[in-house]
C-alpha cells in the first residue's frame, strides 16, 4: 500500500517540474563576467549572422520589435559627472524552472536532455504565452514574414531554419553547433570535452567575458568559474534556476548592489 | 384584494396576451430593426471581418503589440466578454437556485448573453494567434506523430473550460427554451412554423416531460455554476500564473469572477433598458426588475470595489520595485490615470447612487450607470494587461504600448458583431421565456373586466 | 573552435583554398544557378561547412579572420583563434563584412559616366573597354610629360598590394601617391616620430598593465585596434594569469564606451587633455616619483604646467592632477595612451607627445604591462607621408596640377567638412576613376568606374598595424568567387600595366596579383630564411601560410626607445585646442567621434551596423544629438526634439538624446550617417557632422581637426520617438548588475581555475 502511494507521489513530483529528467545529458550553462563585458556588442551582431536573424528596419525598432536574442542592457546610475555605467548581456537563461515551458499550451518550447530551451518552430501557433511570462523579455516573436534584400539571403545559414511569421523565436545556445559537435564526436567515438562546442556569441566576444561549457563536466571552464565567489544568477529570487551564471562586476563609488 | 401583481411585480394578465406579445416580438419588426441589423452586420464585416483577414494575411506586426507587451487589447477584449458572459449564468442559474422571481422574464435574454459573449470571446481566442491556421493544434486530435498537449498551460485549460461553458450554456438555453419555441410553433405559420417544430423537438407539454424538463434544467442550472466560476477563475489564471509583476497575485480568480458577474450584470441592465424600448414588452420588465437589478449591481460593485482595493493594497503593502512602478504606472501615469480614476468613478462612486430607491427605479439613470459600469469594467481588464506587461522586471526592456487601428477596428467589430447575434437572436427565438412569466403570473384567474 | 580541431580542417581546407578557387574561376560561378548539386565540385559536400583563413579589413587594425563556407557562399565570419592580434575574438563590423560582400547596392561592373558629373548618371561597360579608356589616359599624361599630375587616392594599404600601387606609381614616374582616411592616427605617427624617433604605433600591453590613464581613447570600441584592445582589456581585469585586477582612469570630455567601463572618469576640458598630461608629468617629476638623472631638466621643460595652472584651463581640480600622478607613478607598469577623442583637435598631436613624456616617466616603453615597440614590417617601413594629406590633393586640384585621379576605398566628400569645398576642388579634375565596390558621395563624381573586388574575394596581405610586438603579417585570399563582374584589386593594375605596355608593364610583369603575391613572398621568404618555420620549401611554406592565415612568429620585442628631451622639446608648448566661433554666440563645444557600427561612415550601407543599437544611446537607423540634461532642461529640450546645430560654418538639425555622461558645456554628434548616396540603407539617413566644420589642416600632420568649432543649439521643436532599443536605464533597486567594490573583490580572491 505503501509502496504505490510512493509511486504515485514520485509521478506526481515527475510532473511538478518541467522537463524533468533523472539524468541529463549535459547541462549547457553561459558565464559571463560582467567584469569583462565592455558593452561592445559584437555578440548581437555574430548572433544575427549565426541564427539568420532577420533586420527589421527603422519604424519597426520604434515600435520595439527588434529580433536581437542577445542583448545588452545598459544601466545609467548617478548623474554628471558621477556617472556609473553598467553592462549586462541577456540571453535566454534556459531557466530549469522555466515559466515559458509550463505556458506553452502546444509544447513548442520544452526542456530538452541537455538542459536547453528549445524552441520548436513548426509546432508554435503563437499564442504568446510564453513571451509574456519570460520575466526576461528575452523572447522575440517574428512579426512578419521578414524579407532579405537579395543577394544577402546568399549569407543565411542552412543549418537554423529562417522562421516566418507568427512563430517566436529566441537564443538557442546554438543547438546547431552543439549537435554538430555532438555528431563530429560520434564520429571520432569519444564524449564531448571542454571547448567542443562554442555558441557565436561566446566566440566572438573580444574580451572573454562569455565562457560556454558543460556544467556536469568538472572539467570545463564553466563548472570551475561558476564555483567563483563573485556568482549570482539573473532575478534569482524568482526561481527560475537560470543556466546563466552571472560574476559580479567591480565597481567603487557605484550603487552598491549585492 | 387580490393583487394584480405578479410575484415579480408585473401586472397579472392572460397566458394568451403572453403567447402574443412574445410571437409578436418575432415575426414583427420595424425599419428601426432592420437598419439596424444591417448597420451590425456590415461593420462586423468591415471592421472585424477584412481587418482580420489583412492581419492573418500580413501578420501579427499590424497590431501594436511589441517586445514585452505581447498581449494587448485582443486579450482585454477576450476577457471582457467571457466576464459579460456570466450574466446568464448567475441570473439563469444562481438566481434559479434561489428561486428568485424576478428573474424570469429576463433570464433567456441573459442566457442568450452568455451564449453570444462566449462566441465572441472566442473570436479573440483565433485573432491574437500567430498561426491561427494551425489553431486545431491546441485540440488532442489524434495523430501519429506523439503529438501531445501540455496539460498544465494556463491556455490549456482555457480551450477546455470555455469549449465547455460554450457548450453548457447552448444546451442550457436551448433546454430551457423548447416549451416556449413549441409554443411559438403552434401560433405561427409557414417556414416559420416548419422551423420552429424541427426545433421544439416534438414538446407536447404532456406531465412527463414537464418533469424530466425540470429536472434536467435544475441539474444544468447547479452544474453551470462551478463551471462559469471555473472558466473565469482559468481566465483569469492566463495572467496569475506568470510571473509578471501585476499579474502574479492569488486575487486574480476571485477578482475575476467577481468583476465577470458584476460586469455581466450591468451588461444585462444596459440590455433591459433597450430591449423593452425596442420590443415594446415594458409590461414584462417592470421598474420592480431594475429595482432588483438595481440591488444586485450595487451588491456587486461593493464586492467588486473591495478586491479592487484589495488588489492595489497588496501591492502596495508589498512594496517591491516590481510591484511598485507597476502600480505607479497604472494609477498615476497619463493616459493610463485618467483611465483608471475614471474607472474608480463609474464602478465604485457612481453605483452607490443605487443606494436610493428612486434611483433604481428610474430606467435612464439605471442606463447610465449601467452603460458606466460596462464601460468601466472594460477599462480595468484593459488596464490589468496593459499596464502591466509594460512594466515587467528588466527596466531596460520597458516599453509603452499603444492599439493599433487594426485592434481598434477588431475591437469595434466585436461589439457589432455580438449586437448582430443579439439582433438576430430576438427574431429567431423567444428572448421572453413565455413558461416562467406565466408560472409568475400563476394559475389563470377569472377575467375581472371584460378585455 | 580549438586549435587541432582547426588545424584539422586546413587538411581539407589549404589544398580546397587552392581547388575552389581553380574550380571557381574555371567555370562559370556556380551560386548564379539554382540548380542543386546532384554532382557537386570535388572539394564540395554540400551541407558541410569548410573554413578559410583571410585578413579583415573593415578597420585598419588588421585581424585575422576564418570564414565559413558553405556550398561556395560565404555564411559567417570568426576571428582567428592562432591570429595574435584578435587571438579568435572579433568586432561587430568583422561580423558585418558578410553583408559588403552580398550588398544589394554593390557596383556589379564597369561603368562609365553618361550624365552630368556628381548625378551618379552611370552606363555599363565592358571591362576591355573600362581599362582601355584608363589605360589611354595614363598613357597621355606621361606622353605628354605630366605624368606628376597622375593623383591617387586610396585608404592606407600595406604589403604587397600598397608594393604593387607604389611600383605602378613610380612606373608612371608620380610621386603623388596619397593614403588617407579619417582616422588615420597621423597624430600618434609623428608625435612617436619626433620624441622617439620611430614611427611605428608601438603595442601598447592592456592585458599586463596594472594602471591605465587613457586619454579619450575609445580602444574597446572603435580605437585603432579594438579586437586587440578589449583581449587586452578582459585580461587586465580577470585573466587568469594575473594577481591582482588593473585600473583604468579614462580621461575625456564624454562618456565614450570605454569610458562607461573605467574605474573612474575624469570629464576634461576639450582641448585640454594635452595640458592635463603634461601637468601629471610635472607632478610625476616635482613630486619625485621619477628618478631619473634628468629630472631636472624634465622639470624645468614641463614647469609651466603646474596643476594649479593647468587646473583652470583642463576644469580638473588640483588635488585630481596630484592623485592620477601619484596612483600612475606608483601602479607599475602604468600605461598612459591618447587615442582619437584626445588628438582630434588642432593642437591634438601635442596630447600623444604628452603621453609618451607620461610613459616614459614612469618607466613604461618598451617593459610588459607598458609600451613594447614594433619593429617594422617584414617589407621595410611604411612610412606616412605626413606632407601628403588630404589637402595636399586639394590644393593642387584647386591649381591644375591634377589632370587624374584614382579613387580606391575613400570617401573625401563625405569625410572633409563642406568649408574644404572638396567637391568644387574634384570637380576641376579632368579625369576621376574609382576603384570602389558602392556609389559613395566621392564615387557619383567619377567619370570612370572600375570595381574592385570585396576583399573577401581577393588577394593580398596586411601587415598589423599596430602589430604585438613582433611582426603579424595576415594574408588575404579569396573565399568566394566574384559575385559581381568586378576584378582584383592588384589585377586590374596588372592588367592595365599590360596594356600601358612600355615601363610600367616591365615593372610589373605577373599575369595575375596571385603570383605577384605569390612571387613577393618567395623574395620575403629567401630573404629572411632565419624567419622561415623550420625547413619548409617554399611551397609547403605558403601553403602553410594559407592555412594559418598569415605569418608571424612569436618573440619577445627587443627594440627600445625613450622618450628624448630634445624630441619633447619640439613637441612643446601645447596650447590648448582652437575651437572656431565665440564663445557668448556659440557656446557649446561640438565634438565628433566615430560612431561604433559604422567607423568613418563606412559601413552605414550595413543593414547589420544600422540596426545595432549605440551601445552609449541605443539609437539606430538614425543620428542622435548627445546633450547634457542639464543644458537640454534649461534650453526646454525634451529627449527626441528637433535640434539646430549651428557653428560658423554650417548648420546641421537632428534629434536630441539626453546623455549624462558629458560635459554641461558641449554636445557630441556620432560620424557615421548622413551619407546622400552609398545605398539604400545609407542614403538620407541622420546627419554627417563632418559637414560643419572648419576646415584646418594640422601643417605638421595632415590630418584635419574634427574638434575644432563651437556651435549654438537651437530648439526647433517636439520631434518623434526616437528609434532606439532602450526603455529605461534605471534599475530601480532591482539589482539586476550587480558589483562588488574592490575591496571586496581583494578579500574575495579569484575564481580557482
Amino acid at each position: 500500500m505503501d509502496g504505490i502511494f510512493k509511486r504515485i507521489l514520485e509521478r506526481l513530483r515527475a510532473y511538478r517540474v518541467p522537463g524533468y529528467y533523472e539524468k541529463f545529458d549535459h547541462k549547457w550553462t553561459m558565464v559571463v563576467d560582467l567584469d569583462r563585458c565592455n558593452g561592445c556588442e559584437a555578440c548581437v551582431t555574430a548572433c544575427y549572422a549565426e541564427n539568420n536573424i532577420p533586420v527589421v528596419g527603422k519604424e519597426q525598432i520604434n515600435n520595439s520589435r527588434q529580433m536581437s536574442w542577445i542583448r545588452i542592457e545598459r544601466y545609467v546610475d548617478g548623474e554628471y559627472p558621477n556617472v556609473k555605467v553598467k553592462f549586462i548581456p541577456i540571453m535566454c537563461q534556459h531557466c530549469s524552472k522555466a515559466p515559458c515551458e509550463t505556458a506553452c499550451p502546444v509544447y513548442a518550447t520544452y526542456h530538452n536532455q541537455d538542459g536547453l530551451n528549445v524552441q520548436v518552430y513548426n509546432r508554435c501557433v503563437g499564442t504568446f504565452t510564453c513571451a509574456t511570462y519570460c520575466p526576461y523579455d528575452v523572447r522575440r516573436f517574428n512579426w512578419f514574414t521578414y524579407k532579405w534584400d537579395k543577394p544577402l539571403d546568399e549569407q543565411l545559414t542552412p543549418d537554423v531554419t529562417v522562421r516566418e511569421m507568427g512563430v517566436m523565436e529566441k537564443c538557442t545556445f546554438c543547438i546547431q553547433r552543439i549537435r554538430a559537435a555532438k555528431d563530429r564526436a560520434k564520429d571520432e567515438e569519444r564524449t564531448l570535452k571542454d571547448g567542443d562546442v562554442i555558441p557565436a556569441c561566446a566566440q566572438s566576444c573580444p574580451t572573454g567575458a562569455l565562457s560556454f561549457g558543460d556544467l556536469q563536466d568538472p572539467n570545463s571552464m564553466v563548472s570551475k568559474l561558476a564555483k567563483s565567489p563573485r556568482r549570482y544568477r539573473l532575478l534569482e529570487e524568482l526561481n527560475t534556476e537560470p543556466s546563466v551564471i552571472y560574476l559580479k562586476r567591480i565597481m567603487d563609488n557605484g550603487d552598491e548592489s549585492h | 384584494m387580490a393583487t394584480n401583481l405578479t410575484e415579480s411585480g408585473m401586472e397579472k394578465m392572460p397566458y394568451k396576451e403572453v403567447n402574443d406579445d412574445v410571437v409578436r416580438t418575432m415575426t414583427h419588426s420595424g425599419k428601426g430593426y432592420y437598419i439596424a441589423l444591417a448597420l451590425s452586420i456590415s461593420v462586423a464585416v468591415l471592421a472585424w471581418g477584412l481587418p482580420w483577414a489583412y492581419q492573418i494575411f500580413t501578420g501579427q506586426g499590424v497590431t501594436g503589440l511589441h517586445s514585452p507587451v505581447y498581449w494587448g487589447i485582443y486579450l482585454a477584449n477576450f476577457i471582457f466578454w467571457i466576464g459579460i458572459s456570466h450574466s446568464g449564468t448567475l441570473l439563469s442559474a444562481i438566481l434559479f437556485i434561489t428561486q428568485t422571481p424576478w428573474r424570469r422574464s429576463i433570464y433567456r435574454s441573459a442566457e442568450a448573453m452568455t451564449f453570444f459573449s462566449v462566441l465572441t470571446a472566442a473570436i479573440f481566442v483565433f485573432v491574437h494567434m500567430g498561426r491561427p491556421w494551425n489553431f486545431y493544434w491546441t485540440i488532442p486530435y489524434p495523430n501519429q506523430r506523439q503529438l501531445w498537449l501540455n496539460f498544465q498551460s494556463p491556455l490549456m485549460f482555457d480551450v477546455f473550460a470555455i469549449s465547455a461553458y460554450m457548450t453548457s450554456s447552448m444546451i442550457f438555453l436551448y433546454f430551457g427554451s423548447i416549451p416556449d419555441l413549441a409554443a411559438v410553433r403552434d401560433r405561427v405559420t409557414g417556414w416559420r412554423k416548419s422551423l420552429y417544430t424541427w426545433l421544439a423537438l416534438g414538446w407536447r407539454g404532456t406531465d412527463a416531460e414537464w418533469h424530466w424538463l425540470s429536472k434536467a434544467y435544475t441539474f444544468f442550472a447547479v452544474f453551470i455554476i462551478p463551471l462559469a466560476v471555473s472558466v473565469h477563475s482559468i481566465v483569469s489564471w492566463d495572467f496569475a500564473l506568470s510571473k509578471v509583476p501585476g499579474l502574479n497575485k492569488t486575487i486574480f480568480a476571485p477578482y475575476f469572477v467577481v468583476g465577470a458577474i458584476y460586469s455581466g450584470s450591468a451588461g444585462i441592465v444596459t440590455l433591459m433598458v433597450i430591449l423593452r424600448k425596442t420590443l415594446k414588452i415594458e409590461k414584462y420588465i417592470t421598474l420592480n426588475h431594475f429595482d432588483k437589478l438595481g440591488i444586485l449591481l450595487l451588491v456587486m460593485s461593493l464586492l467588486w470595489s473591495y478586491i479592487n482595493f484589495l488588489e492595489v493594497f497588496t501591492g502596495w503593502y508589498a512594496d517591491t520595485s516590481f510591484e511598485n512602478e507597476s502600480l505607479i504606472y497604472r494609477m498615476l501615469t497619463p493616459p493610463f490615470a485618467y483611465m483608471f480614476w475614471l474607472m474608480i468613478f463609474t464602478n465604485t462612486f457612481m453605483p452607490l447612487l443605487l443606494i436610493f430607491r428612486k434611483v433604481r427605479s428610474s430606467i435612464i439613470i439605471s442606463l447610465i450607470i449601467s452603460l458606466g459600469i460596462n464601460v468601466g469594467m472594460w477599462i480595468e481588464r484593459y488596464l490589468i494587461i496593459v499596464t502591466s506587461l509594460p512594466r515587467k522586471f528588466l527596466p531596460y526592456a520597458w516599453h509603452d504600448y499603444f492599439p493599433s487601428w487594426v485592434e481598434l477596428s477588431i475591437t469595434v467589430g466585436s461589439f457589432a458583431f455580438f449586437s448582430m447575434l443579439f439582433l438576430l437572436f430576438v427574431k429567431f427565438w423567444p428572448s421572453l421565456s413565455i413558461y416562467e412569466i406565466k408560472e409568475d403570473i400563476g394559475i389563470p384567474m377569472q377575467k375581472e373586466k371584460g378585455h | 573552435m580549438k586549435r587541432r580541431d582547426f588545424l584539422k580542417f586546413i587538411g581539407v581546407g589549404g589544398a580546397g583554398a587552392g581547388l575552389g578557387f581553380i574550380f571557381g574561376r574555371a567555370q562559370k560561378p556556380p551560386g548564379a544557378k539554382l540548380i542543386p548539386y546532384l554532382i557537386p565540385p570535388e572539394d564540395i559536400i554540400p551541407g558541410a561547412a569548410s573554413w578559410y583563413a583571410t585578413l579583415c579589413t573593415e578597420c585598419g587594425a588588421g585581424c585575422g579572420v576564418l570564414v565559413k563556407i558553405m556550398e561556395e557562399r560565404a555564411k559567417k565570419i570568426e576571428g582567428n583563434p592562432l591570429h595574435p592580434v584578435n587571438k579568435g575574438g572579433l568586432c561587430s563590423r568583422g561580423q558585418a563584412a558578410l553583408q559588403a560582400l552580398y550588398n544589394p547596392d554593390r557596383i556589379k561592373g564597369p561603368l562609365k559616366r553618361r550624365g552630368a558629373r556628381g548625378s551618379a548618371d552611370f552606363v555599363e561597360v565592358s571591362w576591355d573597354e573600362a581599362l582601355d579608356v584608363l589605360g589611354q589616359k595614363l598613357g597621355e599624361l606621361k606622353k605628354t610629360g605630366f605624368a606628376e599630375k597622375l593623383w591617387f587616392l586610396t585608404a592606407p594599404l600595406s604589403g604587397h598590394r600598397l608594393k604593387l600601387l607604389t611600383t605602378f606609381m613610380s612606373a608612371h614616374s608620380s610621386p603623388n601617391l596619397v593614403q588617407y582616411e579619417l582616422f588615420q592616427h597621423r597624430e600618434l605617427a609623428y608625435a612617436n616620430q619626433t620624441t622617439m624617433g620611430i614611427e611605428e604605433i608601438p603595442h601598447y600591453d592592456i592585458a599586463n598593465t596594472n594602471y591605465m590613464l587613457s586619454f579619450g581613447a575609445d580602444f574597446s570600441g572603435t580605437w585603432l585596434s579594438p579586437v586587440n584592445f578589449s583581449r587586452g582589456y578582459g585580461e587586465m581585469r580577470q585573466g587568469r594569469h594575473r594577481k591582482n585586477r588593473g585600473r583604468l582612469v579614462q580621461i575625456e570630455p564624454r562618456l565614450s564606451l570605454t569610458g562607461a567601463n573605467a574605474d573612474e572618469w575624469v570629464p576634461v576640458r576639450p582641448g585640454s587633455e594635452a595640458i592635463l598630461a603634461l601637468s601629471i608629468a610635472y607632478t610625476m617629476v616635482e613630486r619625485g616619483y621619477y628618478r631619473g638623472g634628468d629630472a631636472s631638466a624634465w622639470r624645468s621643460l614641463l614647469s609651466s604646467y603646474r596643476p594649479s595652472e593647468a587646473a583652470l584651463a583642463t576644469d580638473i581640480s588640483a588635488e585630481k592632477i596630484e592623485e592620477l600622478s601619484k596612483k600612475f607613478a606608483g601602479s607599475k607598469p602604468a600605461l598612459a595612451i591618447a587615442g582619437d577623442g584626445a588628438l582630434s583637435y588642432t593642437s591634438g598631436v601635442s596630447c600623444a607627445a604628452a603621453v609618451n613624456i607620461l610613459n616614459h616617466l614612469a618607466g613604461s616603453i618598451g617593459v610588459k604591462g607598458g609600451m613594447l615597440i614594433n619593429s617594422g614590417g617584414l617589407l621595410g617601413k611604411e612610412r606616412i607621408d605626413f606632407k601628403k594629406g588630404i589637402g595636399s590633393l586639394l590644393d593642387a586640384a584647386n591649381s591644375s596640377k591634377v589632370d587624374a585621379l584614382i579613387l580606391y576605398n575613400t570617401n573625401p566628400l563625405y569625410t572633409t567638412p563642406k568649408a574644404a569645398n572638396a567637391k568644387e576642388s574634384l570637380n576641376k579634375i579632368p579625369f576621376i576613376v574609382s576603384l570602389s565596390g558602392f556609389i559613395d558621395e566621392t564615387t557619383a563624381m567619377a567619370d570612370l568606374v572600375l570595381p574592385a573586388h570585396h576583399p573577401l574575394e581577393d588577394w593580398g596581405d596586411g601587415f598589423a598595424s599596430p602589430s604585438v610586438g613582433y611582426p603579424v603579417t595576415t594574408v588575404m585570399q579569396p573565399m568566394v568567387s566574384p559575385v559581381n563582374n568586378t576584378r582584383g584589386f592588384g589585377d586590374i593594375f596588372l592588367a592595365l600595366a599590360s596594356k600601358m605596355g612600355g615601363g610600367v608593364k616591365e615593372r610589373l610583369k605577373s599575369d595575375s596579383f596571385e603570383d605577384y603575391l605569390k612571387s613577393g613572398w618567395k623574395e620575403l621568404y629567401n630573404r629572411n630564411r632565419g624567419l622561415s618555420a623550420g625547413t619548409l620549401g617554399f611551397e609547403d611554406f605558403w601553403k602553410k601560410m594559407l592555412a594559418n592565415g598569415g605569418w608571424w612568429r612569436e618573440a619577445e620585442p627587443k627594440r627600445q626607445a625613450a622618450v628624448s628631451l630634445k624630441g619633447a622639446k619640439q613637441m612643446l608648448p601645447s596650447r590648448p585646442a582652437v575651437f572656431e566661433g565665440n564663445e557668448k554666440e556659440y557656446p557649446f563645444y561640438l565634438v565628433l567621434y566615430p560612431h561604433h557600427g559604422f567607423g568613418d561612415g563606412r559601413h552605414a550601407n550595413l543593414p547589420w551596423m544600422q540596426e545595432l543599437p549605440d551601445p552609449m544611446t541605443s539609437v539606430t537607423w538614425g543620428s542622435c544629438l548627445e546633450v547634457n540634461p542639464k543644458t537640454a532642461s534649461g534650453l526646454g529640450i525634451k529627449e527626441g526634439d528637433f535640434v539646430e546645430v549651428e557653428s560658423p560654418f554650417g548648420s546641421i538639425t537632428l534629434q536630441a538624446y539626453l546623455y549624462p555622461g558629458i560635459r554641461p558645456d558641449m554636445v557630441a554628434v556620432a560620424i557615421g550617417q548622413g551619407h546622400t548616396h552609398f545605398g539604400r540603407y545609407a542614403k538620407d539617413r541622420g546627419v554627417n557632422p563632418i559637414d560643419i566644420l572648419p576646415y584646418k589642416e594640422d601643417p605638421r600632420t595632415g590630418s584635419v581637426a574634427l574638434n575644432s568649432t563651437r556651435v549654438k543649439l537651437v530648439h526647433m521643436g517636439t520631434g518623434e520617438k526616437l528609434a532606439k532599443t532602450e526603455g529605461v536605464t534605471r534599475e530601480l533597486g532591482r539589482n539586476i548588475v550587480q558589483t562588488i567594490t574592490s575591496e571586496e573583490f581583494k578579500k574575495m580572491g579569484k575564481e580557482v581555475i
